[in-house]
């Protein structure tokens, strides 16, 4: 395969971004669910490295997104007294949260990932919980009263820019979150990562025969994943809503989304994110005018239809159809 | 003082763990028969203390009574979700089960949270206290830790005496040798798939009788939670060595606590919960397969 | 210096002894049977060669290097492929994927981009001629198909060794034949050394093996050139001495 066809299968996806952002920029009153489907979206794309590729289900999977909120949370706060590190704090702000992120996903996957699948559940099931109950339990970081830093944002970057980053710049930050975790799944498809993940997918005990390090995979792809969650914690909730409160960030509700997105769409394919996230996104939006707070009522059944009949989700459905023809290499 | 409070705690540790213990038998016997993990095991939990506060609030039944009631409405449930899922995803790869159970979970939860609402709800079941000196115990919490080990008792006899049980036990031991034998292996599943839900219901009646309020549609993930450590205390495949790692948890648990609110500084509740967490993480590095090992 | 040898492997499970002190060499290119019937610890002693069981005594060694305590994903690169009874494809994956899986992560894993693995891949599939299934889900193909790739993967990874587990059962006797024919040929071409497992004396395997080592519970009872082994008198009794292993009720 040329190069350069290697990343055929990224046009769609960015198409698909590109479309909703021009779409928000020029009709009025889009913004807000465009930024919602985004955030979906980047939310699949980041659970999809893992559970997607792997085959292994974290449960723990928001406690990621709640500390990479933290990160910035702390950066903002702590840094604020810096005056001439202007913007660069949101940049530290990325960073620790990429940062603690990944140490919290070592922590995690030195004991979880030694396990195998359920036993690896059932070791994650309570990693968000037990992650916040740390929080709350020893008081670190302002315990169970979280952190409000509107006013530390606002002296960081000026009340007008911070006000823009809230309602704006926050949105195409984790609209460049999703293209990154898309942009990082297909370079893990295409090369031995890829490989080597579907191959412990499949089988892992023939995996190991065939001379695959199974931890040595899972922990990249469950560090990558990781990290590309704290990412858009950071942006989505700490920058677009600038307070950070324990049980919120650490709810479970998110893992069910991710779970919902990623096997809706197509588990371990690079398009099934966004069309889950596209999907449960749009579902969401519209039962929220008629009947709101449904949507996990209605989904739950959906996803174990799709367990039992349809496991392969929309895009794997998709794949089979597309084989041999043309559009098969946007397929993916 | 410290001695008396110290036993005074034991007691309250293991009248709790025996309630949990039961809470958790379902888990594992689901598990030892159909290696599924439920992880919706909560919600069961949940639809359990709802219907005791349905039982009691609007119809006035003694919670005593809607444990059988609970134990039947579970045994429907599972016969219901095992034909039209779980069967269906024995052979399928682990994830499917997996992410099954929990949707399930999340199935009852939004149906509850329909039909009864958000809001944290409680009952008042005044049976009268039990003074041992060292302790007070209320009599309900009494009641639930009875109830608790008689209903393990009844399984044991089950197991070993009936034919049913004993049907069960060779399909653990050995699948296809049992379908050699003729046994129904399929049903097998089904029986025990759904006397595990049974199980798993009715012990959340039993919680409630324990602590009648904070029920809620969301109130069984904590002890989805509780019940896993549990049952890796106690070796996932044995309902009988969840029972003794409910004990385990139970006394563990409630001296945690006591000693927590006594560092300055901490909220015991919260520090708590971060401890069973770290309990299942270390357990599972040491030693999955439990590490009391009953059968 | 042959290329596979074991000393005294003793394998323990709880109270069961399911290896018993086994010695053995396999000489490079070797074509090699161990024959015994279920229960006498042959899967055990695969299972130790392959590093999926680490024994409690004993060592292994592979082209004079100690591997008894190497998992299984550090043995495949230095050479050591298996196949198994019922083959195990990555059944989502394509033909073609699968076997560049093997080439991937064998020996020459670290020259081989994905790429040239797929290319690797393609060699092998025109010689075994699975050029139709290429890309195909492996998960769709036959029987015998599957059994097949199972080799042509497992060739892919350019093994040394290959540690074939009865890989012909159930399978109808002139495919047996031809499959084994080929095995040989490739084998001898690459110079690969064949340990071939089977469970009762098959004439096909036993045919092209030069040497038979025959396992008894857990021990090593004959380990001799095919002629001398077929003619052994343990060897016969082993296999006439018992009936059916298997109680049900």
């Amino acid at each position: 395969m040329k190069q350069i066809q290697k990343y055929f299968p990224l046009i769609p996806v960015f198409a698909a971004y590109l479309f909703m952002f021009l779409l928000a920029e020029n009709k009025e009153g889009m913004w807000q669910l465009m930024s919602m489907l985004l955030f979906y979206c980047a939310l699949g794309q980041a659970f999809n490295v893992f559970m997607g590729m792997t085959g292994y289900v974290d449960f723990g999977y928001v406690a990621f997104m709640g500390v990479g909120t933290y990160g910035m949370a702390l950066s903002i706060t702590r840094l604020v007294q810096y005056e001439f590190l202007g913007a660069w704090v949101l940049v530290i702000g990325f960073g620790l949260a990429m940062v603690m992120s990944t140490l919290l996903s070592m922590a995690v996957g030195a004991v979880a990932l030694r396990l195998r699948g359920a036993y690896f559940a059932i070791a994650t099931i309570g990693v968000n919980e037990g992650f916040r109950f740390l929080i709350e339990g020893a008081r670190i970081w302002n315990g169970s009263e979280g952190m409000i830093f509107t006013a530390d944002l606002n002296k960081v970057l000026g009340r007008e820019t911070a006000a823009a980053l809230c309602t704006y710049w926050a949105d195409i930050m984790v609209l460049a979150i999703a293209a990154l975790a898309a942009f990082v799944s297909l370079v893990y498809m295409r090369s031995k990562i890829g490989y080597a993940l579907t191959a412990l997918r499949e089988d892992e005990d023939a995996a190991k025969v065939m001379g695959i390090n199974v931890t040595k995979f899972k922990i990249i792809a469950f560090i990558t994943s990781a990290c590309l969650a704290g990412l858009l914690g950071a942006t989505a909730w700490a920058l677009k809503t600038p307070y950070v409160f324990p049980p919120e960030v650490f709810e479970i509700h998110y893992t069910i989304e991710a779970i919902i997105i990623v096997m809706l769409g197509g588990a371990g394919t690079l398009l099934g994110p966004v069309v889950g996230g596209l999907v449960y996104g749009i579902s969401k939006y519209y039962l929220s005018i008629f009947l709101p707070g449904f949507q996990l009522l209605i989904f739950a059944p959906v996803i174990l239809v799709i367990i039992v009949l349809f496991p392969e989700g929309i895009v794997g459905m998709l794949k089979a159809k597309t084989k041999g023809t043309g559009v098969e290499r946007f397929v993916v | 003082m410290f001695f008396e409070q110290l036993g005074g705690n034991l007691i309250q540790g293991i009248v709790l763990g025996a309630v949990y213990g039961m809470a958790t038998m379902g888990l594992s016997l689901i598990f030892g028969v159909l290696k599924v993990v439920n992880v919706g095991h909560g919600a069961f939990i949940m639809v359990g203390a709802f219907l005791t506060l349905f039982l009691f609030s609007s119809l006035g039944i003694n919670p005593l009574i809607a444990i059988p009631v609970a134990f039947l409405v579970g045994m429907g449930l599972g016969l219901i979700f095992y034909y039209t899922t779980i069967r269906k995803l024995i052979k399928a790869p682990e994830l499917a089960t997996l992410l099954a159970t929990f949707s399930i979970g999340v199935l009852l939860e939004e149906l509850v949270k329909l039909i009864f609402g958000s809001e944290f709800r409680g009952y008042n079941w005044v049976v009268g206290k039990m003074d041992l000196g060292i302790t007070v115990l209320p009599m309900s919490k009494l009641y639930a830790c009875i109830g608790s080990v008689l209903i393990a008792v009844l399984l044991y006899l089950w197991f070993k005496k009936t034919r049913a049980g004993s049907a069960v036990r060779s399909v653990v031991e050995d699948s296809e040798g049992a379908r050699v034998c003729g046994i129904n292996v399929g049903w097998a599943y089904a029986l025990s798939f759904s006397l595990g839900i049974g199980l798993t219901v009715a012990s959340g009646v039993l919680l409630t009788m324990f602590i009648p309020v904070g029920i809620n549609p969301y109130m069984g993930g904590a002890y989805t939670l509780k019940a896993f450590v549990i049952a890796v205390l106690g070796g996932l495949a044995s309902p009988y060595g969840a029972f003794f790692g409910g004990l385990v948890f139970g006394l563990i648990e409630n001296g945690s606590y006591t000693l927590f609110a006594y560092i300055p500084g901490v909220e015991p509740f919260a520090l708590t919960r971060f401890l069973s967490f770290v309990i299942l993480l270390v357990i599972l590095l040491i030693r999955p397969t439990g590490i009391l090992r009953a059968k | 210096m042959a290329l596979l040898q074991l000393e005294n492997v003793t394998k323990r499970f709880g109270g069961l002894v399911a290896v018993n002190r086994v010695s053995l060499e396999i000489e490079e290119g070797a074509f090699v049977g161990i024959v015994g019937p279920n229960g006498s610890g042959k899967t055990t002693l695969f299972n130790v060669i392959n590093g999926v069981f680490f024994p409690e005594e004993g060592k292994v060694m592979f082209r004079g290097r100690d591997i008894t305590r190497f998992p299984p994903f550090k043995r495949a690169p230095l050479g050591i492929g298996r196949t198994f009874q019922i083959p195990r494809p990555f059944a989502s994956a394509t033909v073609r994927e699968n076997i560049a899986v093997g080439a991937m992560f064998g020996t020459q894993g670290h020259q081989l981009n994905v790429d040239r693995s797929l290319e690797v891949a393609d060699q092998i599939i025109e010689r075994v001629d699975l050029t139709a299934h290429r890309d195909k889900p492996a998960g769709t193909l036959t029987p015998v198909e599957k059994k097949l790739m199972e080799i042509a993967r497992a060739l892919a990874m350019k093994p040394r060794l290959l540690l074939m587990d009865e890989a012909m059962a159930g399978m109808h006797p002139n495919d047996i034949d031809q499959m084994v024919a080929f095995i040989k040929r490739v084998a001898s071409e690459e110079n690969i050394a064949i340990v071939a497992m089977v469970e009762h004396i098959m004439r096909a395997v036993i045919g092209l093996a030069e040497k038979v080592i025959v396992l008894h519970q857990g021990s090593k009872i004959v380990d001799a050139p095919t002629k001398e082994a077929l003619q052994d008198p343990r060897v016969v009794e082993v296999y006439l001495g018992h009936g059916p292993e298997d109680e049900a009720c």
